[in-house]
């Protein structure tokens, strides 16, 4: 049987198939934007070729097909979705447009949100107008304080929609979190006035405190649902007609896959799934590694993705950004900084110094190199300077580079600066690399945990060149390319090995010291409402639930742990909580903290209800580890830490996998990527493939912060 | 101290101004060593390594703090500074903190150095008004940073804490008439010795709050970020040497100096003055009371001060520390942004000669603590008004840096009480929400926020209704009128009503209740909104929720209105009692009637503005349909508005010559223009009407048709409620004597003087 994963992405769709022998091969097609179902038939089709099998028969032997879609991010960001209209409590309506004050700076980077100048509102989701405010209020306890009159609703309703012309409404009420009776009473009315409306209810989509958040996330569900239940069922459709006997499964930003129809209902969850995709393939991968900890690393031509995999399982955040709406949702925490191969380097007249980004060059026109028309130095320039990059290596030879024209660019800068042209290029590699372990320092010692502890998983084109300097910069010593050649997949093999996941969440406040009842009566509700929305969403057979406490001290309204719960729950669960968030509290700030503090709180409970994927775990490549192959090449490098050019080994794919080990310097070109070894470090194939670059650490680069010397 | 008599700057009995030189105890080594051999990519490496340092140091404030509305508003600061207090790194917080914690760590530099002494592992605390913060609440904790036995640098933060004591709850003491009334000010002191927290000093802090274990909680995460970014730095310091980390430090402050410097050439030399009026100086009072701002630009320096400004009066003062830093906070967020925070260089450039005495300058024992709502705004407000009139006459890309002035007070309200048992302070900060100037090429942002808290955020309805026992009826976006009008309109603010909530009562301490509108617009545009809080006793607000409506118009509920003072008393709001209060749309930028018609239109379809309300404030006039302009009948309406305004004035003594046919105009903003010779401008002139109006070393407005007229007379929007001194202002039209079209506007008071606000130099 096969288990395949499709992910469409904004040029290639990438096709990964394992078998179930944890073999995988991999496809890679063109997206074609005017008809998504095509472009994937076609990458199917070339996929199938790979294991000599057409279409029809490849899909009819598949137990699992799972696929990511950017439809719903374009759609937002292009502004190419429904008509929505909002309905939400009379006085609130403006609450989408006032964006808590915040929505000029929303999600821009930290170097915007100091200008005042050129900072905007983000365009509007909404219809211009279309916002019905209707008689109705509860109170932070779910008291209804003024009823809903159904038959006044009624009428108001059907006119909106009319007059609007609606495709999607939003219904978000003030308080509907705690109680939904209105809210539920309008999605009822709107079924009956309306029927052919997408209905998105914000106690469905996202449940939280918070009316703003709330209403960004039920909008966007409203705006992007119906293209999205369109796709998504032609794409079901074409599928089955082929032979697909399995439901079409579709990647959420939490990392998880659901059925169609379910993905469709809260197609909010389907938006930035993308990068979720590479963050779960990473995290299936570490659990074949054996690999507890991970910093999962994307650098592209334009940005550095990075997400952490913590006792193997992705970190999670609560809250995303796109285009300046900040919604909430549980979602896998990745983060993003401008730096990658196309990041433009400087000089900055003021103080004589090199700066690199956050401006990009992007693909168009791209680095000098490519020689497409630009002419600054970007990160790829100074690789190819230095010889990280060969020119005519670059994309396994179908993309030759002009290194003059790095060369060129570089050296301009390299005149500003005073430095020497080798010199420069390494300083370009090097605060670039600063840049990126900056991120990922930020974001492993925010959550209490040393960086050293780590081993750091590289991929995207500009990844593996870059990861011994960006590693060793935060002092970690292995680096892992993931299904090495098949680096650029991983997103899709993410996609293919998703676990089936749903999330519930819910707002409870629960005082310690946590010894009622409310406690447990709360974690049953929630394990429980997960199990429901599985059976909601379709999903047959036994999920295995878990639940997690966000927690905090009272009234500490920017501060969030989360806090698992200890299975099963019992009658020492309030206890064992309370010492585990005491424990992560301390770690993460220091014994001062948590002696003087009031009283700890759970204020939101999270359930997890997950049917795992059981896709195999990946197998080795053949022909690893003899430790005879020999280079197929040398080439002069310039390395950065060294300062000097030394005599580097060249291994292609098959020479490097008929070596199986090979020691720095070196460099080992692969198809989409090049692997750049240190001198001294060493790059070796394990037994399942993986591909590992053993540093030689120096200092101790980065610290956790201890808070206790003041106490 | 010295026994003489005489008022020194000294942080004691005058806001603390540091000499050129820092009188430190020669028992104190700093280190002051900086090496000239940084290549530029190191240099790089640790400016990010420090930028980043003291982002990190915010959000560890951020997560760690347990005062909710401090941490929505950013109503903190973290900064990196030289060893001797020079300012390296500011976050993307409060932005008028800019120089706080450097007037702070210089005055304990001086004072402390000697006795008790600074030593590593130590960090002092300070809230006092005349060494460094704002305002009380602002209280400032400093962290030297040693490297060996010498004094590295310094890490320090400031955060507005709940409540520090005094007469009113939340330490915003409007009603304190001195700084024996006012919250405690507690002079630097040892918090932190050796790294262990001095429990008693600690407790004096504590002792002075309605809410000791909040600001327990605040003050050790203030203390605990400290350490983390002190931490940061010695391992840089371990990695690079101190030596090369100073030499950055030192070489970003000079970078910043030398960007600034580059700006201030596109500026000619000049002078540029500006206006603004209070209302009430404490409890009761009805008096309007001046605070003027004059800059002049010299070569590459500016010079501030403050000389117009009334003598210090009631509550409604700052000291020197709050000038300074509400004018850097103006200057460096319109000229210096893309610094990102390392302004400590432009400060070198700009000297401070303030009249002591006075509102925005007072002495020691002034009361100051309700600055952070009034006071401060008002200074923001003036010097971003100031500094607009000093880029409109700079190079064509410093035009357009120019922000304009703020909101005028931070709409806000503090009210207090009981909720199950224990005592609770709302500080609603909904004015987050507040829109942004017009500036000189579009709209304001609506709902911008204040450009001073780049990051900041309200809170959600539900948050607050969570938080505090209220229920809010509604909370929406101010309609499009008269208030922020302009050839481009301000940004909308809001409007809020809200009710007790399970809960018999609750007291209002802090709200902000104007009778006139305080600021105008740069160059004609209009003045925004006149921020009002109304609260109505005894209203039907409860039957009409039980009888399914939830009230969306506070005028049509029955009840008697409270007769709100500009500084009044704690008002009590009983369970039927109903309060609203307005977060004011920006100011407009040039005069409304030269608003593109098309503009007018777009916001009529948005549903913001009516066809009504077009007309009278645009003079725009839409077809039959209403689907289009009615072009004929807009250029009447207008014509006739115009012809009225010149028929209305009083026309210039002298006769007014116009400019030739095709002399070149280099416009400066809205209506007023200058004509050059050589190269250098030599005349103002009206841009449309090309009417002469003298010399640039004169007052233009003394050549201007001149209206002036009651505010309360601009427009509806604009009415005093009665017995207030709204009734009393002035509306001061200066308007181009050929077109009639606004050239210039004032607020004043009956027979105040005719502001000279932009004079340029004679180059020789």
């Amino acid at each position: 049987m096969y288990y395949i994963g499709v992910d469409i992405g904004g040029t290639f769709t990438d096709c990964v198939l394992v078998d179930s022998g944890g073999r995988h091969v991999t496809a890679k097609a063109l997206s074609t934007r005017t008809d998504p179902v095509e472009g994937v038939r076609v990458a199917l089709t070339r996929l199938g070729e790979q294991i000599c099998s057409d279409l029809p028969t490849m899909l009819a032997s598949t137990s699992r097909f799972s696929h990511g879609t950017t439809i719903g991010t374009n759609a937002v960001l292009e502004r190419r979705g429904a008509r929505v209209g909002l309905i939400t409590t009379a006085g609130h309506g403006d609450a989408l447009a006032m964006m808590r004050g915040r929505g000029r700076v929303a999600g821009r980077p930290i170097e915007e949100v100091f200008q005042v100048h050129g900072t905007s509102l983000p365009a509007p989701l909404i219809v211009p107008g279309a916002i019905l405010e209707l008689h109705e209020r509860v109170d932070r306890t779910g008291t209804v304080v003024v009823a809903l009159d159904p038959e006044r609703a009624r009428e108001e309703i059907r006119g909106f929609v009319r007059r609007h012309q609606l495709d999607a409404v939003a219904v978000t009420l003030l308080w509907s979190f705690v109680n939904p009776v209105h809210e539920r009473l309008i999605a009822d009315l709107l079924t009956d006035v309306a029927p052919e409306t997408y209905v998105s209810q914000s106690v469905d989509v996202s449940p939280r405190l918070g009316e703003f958040e709330r209403m960004v996330a039920t909008v966007i569900n409203g705006y992007v649902g119906p293209a999205c239940g369109r796709y998504l069922g032609d794409l079901a459709d074409s599928l089955h007609r082929d032979g697909l006997e399995t439901p079409l499964l579709v990647m959420q930003s939490n990392g998880g896959v659901l059925p169609a129809a379910a993905a469709a209902a809260t197609s909010l969850g389907t938006i930035d799934s993308g990068p979720a995709g590479g963050l779960t393939g990473v995290a299936s991968l570490a659990r074949a590694y054996g690999h507890e900890r991970v910093v999962a690393t994307d650098m592209g031509g334009t940005s550095f993705d990075i997400g952490l995999v913590l006792d193997g399982q992705p970190v999670m955040a609560e809250e995303n950004t796109v285009d300046q709406y900040t919604y909430r949702l549980p979602r896998l925490d990745v983060r993003s900084v401008a730096c990658g191969g196309g990041t433009i380097a400087r000089h900055d007249p003021a103080t004589g110094a090199i700066r690199v980004g956050p401006e990009s060059a992007g693909s168009e026109p791209g680095p000098a190199c490519y020689g497409r028309g630009g002419t600054e130095p970007t990160v790829t320039d100074a690789d190819v300077v230095l010889g990280l990059i060969r020119p005519k290596a670059f994309l396994d030879g179908r993309m030759p580079l002009d290194a003059e024209a790095a060369r060129t660019a570089v050296r301009a800068l390299a005149t500003r600066l005073d430095l020497s042209l080798e010199e420069t290029a390494a300083g370009i590699v090097h605060v670039n690399n600063m840049r990126a372990a900056t991120l990922i320092r930020q974001q492993t010692i925010e959550r209490g945990q040393d960086p050293r502890d780590f081993v750091l998983y590289a991929y995207g084109g500009a990844g593996p060149v870059h990861a011994f300097g960006f590693a060793a910069e935060i002092g970690v010593q292995d680096v892992i390319v993931p299904l090495g050649n098949g680096a650029s997949t991983l997103s899709a093999y993410g996609i293919a090995s998703g676990d089936v996941v749903r999330y519930v969440e819910f707002e409870r406040s629960i005082l310690a010291p946590f010894d009622g009842d409310a406690l447990l009566v709360a974690v049953r509700e929630a394990a429980e409402a997960a199990r429901a929305a599985m059976v909601d969403a379709g999903i047959d057979g036994r999920a295995e639930v878990s639940v997690v406490a966000l927690m905090r001290f009272q009234e500490q309204l920017v501060n969030s742990l989360e806090i698992p719960l200890p299975p099963p729950v019992g009658p020492d669960t309030g206890r064992e909580l309370l010492e585990r968030f005491n424990a992560e509290y301390q770690r993460r700030y220091g014994a001062g903290g948590t002696g003087l503090f009031g009283v700890a709180e759970v204020y939101a409970l999270r359930a997890r209800a997950a049917l795992a994927s059981s896709v195999p775990p990946v197998a080795g490549t053949s022909g690893s580890g003899r430790g005879n192959g020999t280079a197929a090449d040398t080439t002069e490098v310039y390395w950065p830490a060294q300062r000097r050019w030394l005599t580097t080994q060249v291994f292609d794919g098959p020479a490097f996998a008929e070596a199986g080990q090979v020691r720095g310097p070196a460099l080992v070109e692969l198809a989409h990527t090049t692997i750049a070894v240190p001198p001294q470090a060493t790059l070796s194939t394990g037994a399942r493939g993986e591909i590992t670059l053993r540093l030689v650490t120096t200092a101790a680069a980065s610290t956790v912060p201890i808070l206790e010397g003041t106490r | 101290m010295t026994a003489t008599t005489e008022i020194v700057w000294d942080g004691v009995q005058r806001g603390y101004i540091p000499g050129e030189r820092l009188d430190i105890s020669p028992n104190l080594a700093l280190h002051e060593r900086v090496t000239d051999t940084v290549d530029p990519v190191t240099f790089e490496v640790i400016r990010y390594s420090l930028l980043n340092t003291n982002l990190e140091h915010g959000r560890t404030l951020q997560r760690l703090c347990v005062s909710p509305i401090t941490m929505l508003t950013r109503d903190f600061q973290p900064s990196i500074t030289l060893q001797n207090g020079d300012l390296v790194f500011l976050g993307p917080y409060l932005q008028y903190f800019s120089n706080c914690q450097s007037l702070t760590i210089k005055w304990i530099l001086e004072n402390r150095s000697e006795n008790p002494g600074i030593e590593p592992g130590d960090m002092f605390l300070s809230n006092d008004p005349y060494v460094g913060s704002p305002h009380q609440p602002d209280a400032v904790v400093a962290a030297p940073v040693f490297v060996g036995d010498e004094l590295f640098c310094w890490v320090a933060n400031v955060l507005n804490h709940a409540d520090v004591g005094g007469c009113d709850v939340g330490s915003f003491c409007t009603r304190a008439e001195d700084m024996f009334t006012d919250p405690p000010a507690l002079p630097p002191i040892r918090i932190v010795s050796r790294g262990r927290v001095q429990a008693d000093v600690e407790q004096l802090f504590l002792r002075q709050s309605r809410l000791p274990n909040n600001v327990h909680m605040d003050l050790r995460a203030a203390i605990s970020a400290n350490s983390v970014a002190a931490e940061r730095i010695t391992a840089l310091i371990d990695r690079y040497g101190a030596d090369v980390v100073k030499t950055v430090m030192t070489r970003v402050l000079d970078a910043g100096e030398q960007t600034f410097v580059e700006r201030l050439r596109q500026v000619p030399d000049g002078e540029w003055s500006h206006r603004i009026f209070a209302e009430g100086k404490g409890l009761g009072d009805d008096g309007v009371y001046a605070y003027q701002l004059t800059v002049r630009k010299e070569g590459d320096r500016l010079f501030v001060d403050n000389a117009g400004t009334d003598p210090q009066a009631g509550s409604i003062n700052v000291a020197y520390s709050g000038l300074l830093g509400a004018f850097m906070c103006a200057l460096t967020a319109s000229m210096t942004a893309d610094l990102g925070g390392a302004y400590g260089g432009v400060s070198r450039r700009v000297t401070f000669d303030p009249v002591p005495g006075t509102l925005s300058c007072a002495d020691f024992p002034a009361a100051v603590s309700p600055a952070g709502a009034y006071t401060m705004e008002t200074l923001i407000s003036l010097s971003g008004a100031v500094i607009a009139k000093m880029l409109s006459c700079a190079s064509p890309e410093l035009q357009r840096l120019a922000i304009g002035p703020a909101n005028p007070a931070f709409y806000a309200t503090i009210t207090g009480g009981v909720q199950d048992g224990r005592p609770f302070i709302a500080p609603n900060v909904d004015n987050m929400i507040g829109g942004l100037s017009a500036t000189p090429h579009s709209d304001g942002v609506d709902f911008g926020g204040h450009f001073w808290i780049p990051e900041g955020i309200a809170g959600n309805v539900e948050e607050l209704e969570l938080l505090w026992p209220m229920l809010f009826l509604y909370r929406r976006a101010m309609p499009v009128r008269a208030d922020g009008a302009g050839r481009y309109r301000g940004g909308r603010g809001f409007v809020e009503a809200t009710i007790p909530w399970s809960v018999p009562g609750l007291a209002a301490a802090l709200y902000i209740d104007e009778s006139f509108p305080r600021l105008v617009g740069p160059f004609g545009g209009n003045p925004g909104t006149v921020g009002r809080f109304r609260l109505k006793h005894g209203s039907d607000v409860l039957d009409r929720l039980g009888r399914g409506e939830v009230p969306q118009d506070f005028d049509a509920l029955t009840g008697e209105l409270e007769p709100v003072q500009a500084k009044g008393p704690m008002l009590m709001v009983g369970a039927a009692d109903v309060w609203e209060w307005t977060g004011a749309n920006g100011v407009g930028y040039g005069d409304p009637l030269t608003r593109d018609p098309a503009a007018v239109l777009r916001t009529m379809r948005a549903g913001g503005l009516d066809p009504a309300t077009a007309r009278r404030v645009h003079g725009v006039v839409l077809t039959s349909d209403g689907d289009a302009v009615d072009e004929s009948a807009t250029e009447a309406v207008r014509t006739a508005a115009l012809a009225e305004r010149l028929e209305a004035a009083t026309a210039p003594s002298r006769e007014v010559p116009t400019v030739a046919p095709g002399t070149p105009i280099r416009p400066i903003g809205g209506e007023l223009g200058v004509v050059e010779r050589d190269g250098l401008p030599t005349l103002f002139v009206s841009v449309t009407g090309r009417a002469v109006l003298g010399p640039v070393t004169g007052n233009f407005k003394e050549h201007c048709a001149v209206l002036e007229r009651p505010t309360s007379e601009i427009g509806p929007e604009y009415v005093s409620p009665a017995g207030r001194a709204g009734e009393r202002m002035r509306y001061r039209e200066f308007l181009c004597p050929v077109t009639g079209l606004r050239i210039d506007s004032e607020i004043v008071r009956p027979g105040d003087d005719m502001l000279h606000g932009v004079r340029l130099a004679v180059t020789p």
